[in-house]
């Protein structure tokens, strides 16, 4: 790696790790532990790998096979706690309207099953390369999960504004600065599996990047008071007027 | 390198849809300061005319084969206006009545939930709605009747008025929004 690159290394390896401690408190003082456990999961998860993965590479001094063994279980533990999250945030915009839960949960199911069989399907036809199956095994997942999570968040974006859904700011923050994350990460997991052995830092220090801008997003929509919907105190048109005032009678009537 | 490439550019798009969506729900919020500039005017009536199975069994008996499709298609076109026009103000009632559920008030709440309720129902039948009724254009002899869409904008429209008088029983149902 460039010399100049370092810092930034450092920096986007370390910093947003410290910046999830601040979120596990965020969490713990607006006593949002219980409206979002998975969330708190993976942030105490990530603080925990992080942890143990910057000891090994202290002691060792660089990045070897046991660090990428524990490195590739770790992924796969976040990938799935970071399902949770997303799984999450449908529940939180679907309790806040009952009448789309139905139709909600075969949104879920059915960009699940496509998105899946697109993952499975890339992973086939499209395999990459890596030095150690290992890494590969890693990397191909990374990969497939990164895509179910973008469609995922991408489509409960597209559902919330086609039903004008307010969605919480609390759930609104996590879903944006996670679907960041994974759209970014999608493109650049592909570009790494078809290089292989990444001899430009450039692709993993932009997952870095992004990484750490979802965790920003993240403090910002946490330590923010959560949003109402408006009352909006501004007169309607006649021609609804007229219908609602004739219903209006109806009910003075009764 | 193909599918790498579009794996790379589907991702990038998915971003910048993300993004675009987030700023859309951002601002929706302001967007609804004036709803007066986006309701627009449903003739439920004239919608009922123009899906009404009746109306259209004696415009086909009536007319020559040619004459009834091309009418046909024209009273769809309209219908999928209608439609449209209907989900948009289901919309803006759904935004405006979310502030009502969090009304101390029960009734209040209790009232606005049902128009949450009813909005968003009538969004998913205009969902259902609107595909069947470009069918039914291209194929203008298909039966169509999305009558569901009629009953849902009249019981979401006494709603808002019942939340109206719950909210501001001494201004009147304008003030209420």
């Amino acid at each position: 790696m460039h010399p100049l690159l370092q810092p930034l290394f450092y920096y986007l390896w370390i910093a947003p790790h410290v910046l999830l401690a601040a979120i596990l408190l965020l969490i713990a003082r607006r006593k949002l532990r219980r409206q979002f456990p998975m969330l708190f999961l993976y942030t105490a998860f990530e603080i925990v790998q992080f942890g143990v993965l910057f000891t090994l590479w202290l002691r060792y001094g660089h990045f070897g096979p046991e660090y990428n063994r524990l490195f590739a279980g770790g992924t796969a533990v976040s990938s799935a706690l970071r399902f949770g999250v997303i799984y999450e945030v449908f529940g939180q915009l679907f309790a806040d309207y009952p009448a789309l839960t139905e139709t909600g949960k075969t949104l879920f199911r059915g960009v699940t099953i496509v998105l899946l069989l697109a993952g499975v399907g890339l992973a086939i036809f499209m395999p990459g390369k890596s030095i150690s199956l290992l890494m590969l095994a890693a990397k191909t997942l990374d990969r497939t999960v990164s895509l179910l999570q973008c469609g995922l968040l991408l489509s409960l974006f597209i559902f919330s504004r086609h039903f004008a859904l307010s969605m919480r700011s609390h759930a609104f923050g996590i879903a944006l600065g996670l679907g960041t994350y994974a759209s970014v990460q999608l493109a650049t997991s592909a570009v790494l599996l078809y290089v292989g052995r990444a001899t430009n830092p450039l692709p993993n220090l932009i997952i870095m990047g992004a990484y750490h801008c979802c965790i920003l997003i993240w403090i910002y929509y946490l330590a923010i008071p959560e949003r109402t919907a408006l009352r909006v105190l501004h007169p309607l048109p006649q021609h609804n007027l007229d219908i609602w005032n004739q219903e209006l009678e109806h009910l003075l009537q009764r | 390198m193909i599918i790498t490439t579009i794996l790379a550019f589907v991702a990038m798009l998915a971003l910048s849809g993300l993004l675009w969506l987030a700023k859309g729900h951002a601002s929706a919020s302001k967007a609804l300061e004036n709803p007066v500039e986006q309701i627009r005017a449903v003739d439920v009536e004239a919608f009922r005319n123009l899906i009404d199975p009746d109306e259209e069994e004696f415009l086909r008996t009536n007319l020559p084969p040619a004459e009834f499709r091309r009418i046909q298609r024209e009273r769809l076109r309209a219908a999928v206006e209608y439609v449209s026009c209907a989900a948009q103000n289901a919309a803006i009632l759904l935004r405006l009545a979310d502030a009502g559920r969090r009304s101390s008030d029960p009734a209040t709440a209790e009232a606005a939930e049902k128009l949450v309720n009813n909005a968003i129902r009538l969004r998913l039948y205009a969902l259902h709605a609107i595909p069947r009724l470009y069918l039914g254009m291209i194929l203008p002899g298909a039966r169509i009747s999305p009558v569901r869409i009629a009953e849902s904008y009249e019981q979401m429209t006494r709603l808002m008025v019942l939340l109206g008088c719950l909210q501001y029983p001494t201004r009147g149902v304008s003030a209420a929004l």
